[in-house]
């Protein structure tokens, strides 16, 4: 998908490229038919292309407020309580590695409660379950 | 790239206080880039002040946007929205940007929420060091890409001065005697003999001392205005 876009006021007469700073606009001339083309990390968003377009034909304004790309995706691991979603496994097996040992999948609010569970004061049988009573 | 700070909140405060609804206008340049005026610090910003703690009564309402420059005026004009009812713009850009929205929205006041610090170069994540002075006459050739200008702290021209003390300046032992590295540099460079010769005295009139620089680029537009 392109960022630059031009409407149907375009005619093709390459002031754009002409006058791009940057070298991001260019064209080809095939078989009858003339392709404007963009390169978007040529780009640098200056608006010149905008400014001296005759036709006023460039909406500049998908430069300015562009869509959003997906780059990759991944398997997640989630928390085995709530399902809340932790880090990639890709992450995980790299943590593993790392640390070479396997944490439980725990967001933090179970991994406190998982923890609190395991504190003295709270096993069955005490009298108060109250952090800090004596 | 042109480095700026955030002013004092209570600086902000008081410049805004006297209005009911702001838009707080992030830039997308420069100041986002050093992390001081985009969108992501205009919206922290405009969090901030809806405080009700920061005013003596009900504080303004605010909004949020961010342009990609704010210091071009056509493009200000046609791609940024004011919304209605607003009687204030805080603008997070450097001063060009302030002044270039507060021309285009004449009679809007617009209030600048940064300093504009230097014009600056980052040479590790989270630092910008002050690079460039656009004294108007680049003398980086002769300098081993040094600037004394901007890099000395008395921006003298002729070597260092006697609080030179170790490669450090007087002003600080974190700052580099700008000459001493000039030095250094173009003996690494087998051109020491550039600090012999004899120049013609700086011309500072490039530098602003002859008025607001204007650059006008023949071919593009319809010419000086």
């Amino acid at each position: 998908m392109s960022y630059f876009r031009v409407n149907e006021k375009c005619n093709g007469c390459l002031s754009c490229v002409e006058n791009c700073p940057a070298s991001a606009l260019s064209y080809t001339d095939l078989d009858d038919r003339r392709t404007l083309r963009h390169n978007m990390t040529q780009c640098a968003r200056c608006g010149q292309c905008w400014r001296v377009c005759p036709q006023e034909a460039i909406e500049f304004q998908h430069l300015l407020v562009g869509l959003w790309d997906d780059v990759l995706t991944l398997d997640m691991v989630r928390c085995r309580v709530c399902g809340e979603p932790l880090y990639s496994t890709l992450y995980q097996q790299k943590m593993v590695s790392e640390v070479n040992t396997i944490s439980e999948p725990l967001c933090p609010r179970h991994r406190q409660r998982q923890a609190a569970s395991k504190w003295p004061l709270s096993r069955p049988g005490k009298t108060s379950s109250k952090l800090g009573d004596k | 790239m042109i480095v700026g700070d955030l002013k004092p909140l209570a600086e902000i405060i008081s410049a805004i206080e006297e209005y009911k609804q702001i838009l707080v206008l992030g830039c997308g340049s420069c100041v986002t880039i050093c992390l001081s005026g985009g969108e992501k610090e205009a919206e922290k910003l405009s969090r901030e002040l809806s405080q009700i703690r920061h005013y003596g009564g009900p504080p303004p309402k605010f909004e949020v946007g961010s342009i990609l420059r704010q210091c071009e005026e056509d493009l200000v004009l046609e791609y940024q929205t004011i919304p209605a009812g607003t009687d204030a713009i805080l603008s997070l850009a450097c001063g060009a940007g302030v002044q270039t929205l507060a021309d285009a929205h004449d009679p809007l006041p617009v209030i600048p929420a940064l300093n504009t610090t230097f014009l600056g170069a980052s040479a590790k994540a989270g630092n910008w060091a002050e690079m460039c002075r656009g004294c108007g006459d680049c003398v980086l050739t002769f300098t081993g890409g040094i600037c004394p200008v901007a890099r000395c702290a008395k921006s003298l021209f002729n070597g260092p001065c006697g609080g030179s003390q170790n490669g450090s300046c007087e002003v600080g032992l974190d700052t580099p005697c700008a000459w001493a590295m000039i030095f250094y540099r173009l003996k690494r460079q087998n051109k020491l003999h550039l600090l012999e010769e004899i120049r013609a005295l700086k011309d500072w009139r490039p530098g602003g001392a002859a008025g607001p620089r204007k650059r006008v680029r023949v071919g593009l537009g319809e010419g000086p205005n």
